[in-house]
This record gives structure tokens, sequence and C-alpha cells, in this order.
């Protein structure tokens, strides 16, 4: 077993029953220097104080559960290692942009809300085939990185545009509407443009790149945002 | 009860080069909105002939005002290399290669604002 060592984490606590505003809970936990953040909430969880609250399941990086604010910036708790922040101590928060239930746990009822509004799902004029959808690999290839978004909620909650604007659709979002407009199995792509051409839609993207530097599958967001500003600028013509 | 926590803006966010450029390219954006407010309540003095224009013209001669000239100067070529940049990011696969992007136009921008500041500065009446 590693050397284990002493890790100074400051983590955001909020309770509703108790508390009226969120405030900085010190620990000091002794760990392996390998650890990842997630690692870390465990053991405090488990064995300092079984009071904090926060999302996690499959802590591979692949349910999306676990994402949150450490150090400034959204992350994956479960993909990340401690040591990628070094020296600095751990400053752990809740994603910023959605409300908080409580300590690191957010309500993400919006993020959802707001993916369904872009009718996530096929939409088709022409008959269902008998066996299986024939898509090329070059058809593929068009929504191929798209479609590994797990659904983390880090992307939208990093948006400057979503802070100052809840209505927004946010990357996430739009991002989804990117993978059923682009889809060539898809029939829906003008419904789906009038949607995201909207005052709330695609032009609140001032291509900032908080999206695409806090995306855990690093998908290339606000390069799909700008191929649908592209697009529906297209349409109106 | 849910809180909300971030109000409008979420200042302990870490800033990457992406978000330095929007901050930037908004404050100069506002900057430009002031000047162009302030050029033509300027130039509306004009209407009551040229006297009233002619003074406001020695006063904005002064030293000071150079100086802002080339702050002016300055914001006006940010705002405009950004704008080209976001252009380029929107509809030439600019996000693929931002960073970069920022660094070249930025330093373009900085080559012609030294050039013009020297020409400001030395063109004096």
């Amino acid at each position: 077993m590693d050397e284990q060592t002493n890790v100074k984490v400051k983590i955001l606590r909020y309770n509703p029953e108790k508390d009226k505003k969120p405030f900085w809970q010190p620990y000091e936990v002794k760990i392996e220097p390998d650890a990842t953040i997630l690692d870390i909430l465990n053991e405090i969880r488990w064995k300092l104080d079984g009071t904090l609250a926060f999302r996690r399941s499959c802590r591979s990086a692949i349910c999306g559960s676990c994402a949150m604010k450490v150090n400034g910036r959204n992350i994956l708790a479960c993909e990340t290692p401690m040591h990628r922040f070094k020296g600095r101590g751990l400053k752990i928060e809740p994603l910023p942009g959605f409300r908080i239930i409580k300590d690191l746990v957010v309500d993400l009822d919006s993020f959802f809300e707001k993916m369904n509004r872009v009718r996530p799902y096929l939409l088709l004029d022409k008959p269902i085939p008998d066996k299986e959808f024939i898509q090329s690999p070059e058809e593929f290839e068009e929504i191929r990185e798209v479609c590994i978004c797990i659904l983390c909620g880090a992307c939208t909650s990093s948006c400057p545009s979503v802070w100052s604007n809840e209505e927004y659709l946010g990357p996430a979002a739009l991002l989804k509407a990117y993978r059923f407009i682009f889809d060539s199995r898809d029939d829906a792509a003008d419904e789906r443009i009038d949607i995201v051409n909207d005052k709330n839609g695609i032009w609140r993207c001032h291509t900032i790149f908080n999206c695409m530097e806090a995306c855990p599958k690093h998908i290339k967001i606000t390069e799909y945002l700008s191929r649908l500003k592209v697009k529906a600028v297209e349409n109106s013509i | 009860m849910l809180y909300k926590r971030t109000k409008f803006f979420d200042f302990n966010y870490r800033k990457f080069i992406g978000s330095w450029a929007w901050i930037l390219h908004r404050l100069s954006g506002l900057a430009l909105i002031f000047y162009l407010t302030l050029h033509i309540w300027i130039i509306n003095t004009l209407t009551r002939g040229s006297e009233p224009f002619n003074e406001v013209m020695t006063f904005l001669g002064s030293p000071l005002f150079k100086f802002l000239e080339v702050g002016l100067w300055g914001v006006i070529l940010y705002h405009a290399f950004n704008g080209i940049r976001v252009v380029i990011i929107d509809f030439a696969k600019g996000s693929l290669f931002h960073k970069k992007l920022f660094f070249i136009l930025t330093t373009i921008a900085f080559i012609l604002w030294v050039a013009g500041s020297v020409v400001i500065l030395t063109h004096i009446h």
C-alpha cells in the first residue's frame, strides 16, 4: 500500500433545514496520493462526517452523477486524481448555476427540462424499417463525438450565459439538438432548428469556451454549436 | 427550499483564455459605446456654430486626451480583432484552434497599437 498523505479539503456545506447560507467546512483527510476526488469524498462520508451529501454512482466516468466544482473548475470527481491540484489544497463546491438541494447535490430538473425541449429522440416522416436503420460510417462520423455526452451537466453549469439567464438552453441541450439535427435518419431538423433559433437558444452562445474546458469527455462543444448557428442561418435564408 | 447561489456571474470560476477574450470583448464594447456617445455629443456642438466646436476641440487637444486617444486606439483594435476571431470561430471551424487564434490576432492588434500610438503621440499640433 502506498504511503498515505494528509490532504486539506474545504467543502461548501448547505443544509436547507438548518442553514440560511452555504458555508465552508474544513476537513483533513489521510489518503493515498493517487486518490481521486471521489475517494476523498467517500473517505469523509464513511469515516469523518456521515452528513455530507453528494451524488455518485459508477465511479468510472460514465454515469455523469459526480460533476462538481473543484478549485474553480467543473470536473467529474471520479476521474480526477487529486494530484492534478497539487499543493493547493482542495476547495469542493456544488456545480455553479444550479440551485443547491443539499451540500454538493444540485437540482438538475431545469437541465433535463431543457434537454426535453429540443425533443431528444428520432422523429420520422417515413415508415419505420423492418430491420434496422441504415447509417453509413461517414454519416455517423458527423455525430459520433456528440453521442458520447454523458449528461453530467458540467458544461451547462460552467457557461456564463447560463449563469446570467436561466432560460438559456445551455450547451448540453444545444449539443443534443445538434446530435439529432445532423443525424441522417432524423426527419425533424427544421422543427428543432426553430426551437434552437430563439432568443434563449443558440444565439446566446458567445463562444466563451468554458463548456469545452469543462467537458470530461473532451467534446468540442463550441465547434458543434457553431455548426448549429451556420445551419440556423442557412435555414432562414 | 433550494438555494440559488450563482446570482449573475460566478466570479471565482477559473478563467481560461476563452473567458478572458470574452470579458475583454464585453468591456471594450462598453468603452466603445461610451466613446461613441461622447463623439456624437461633441459633433453636436457644430449645430451651434463653429465657435463652440473649436472650443471643445482645443480642450480635446490637451495631452491628457492624447493618452486617452492611445487607449481608445487599443480598445478599437482589440474589439475589432477579437470580433474577427469570433467570426472565424463561428464560420471557419475556429473552435479547434481558438487559443492560437487569440494569440495571433492579439499580437497583430498589439503591433498595430504600438505603431498607431507612435503616430498619435508624435503628432502634436
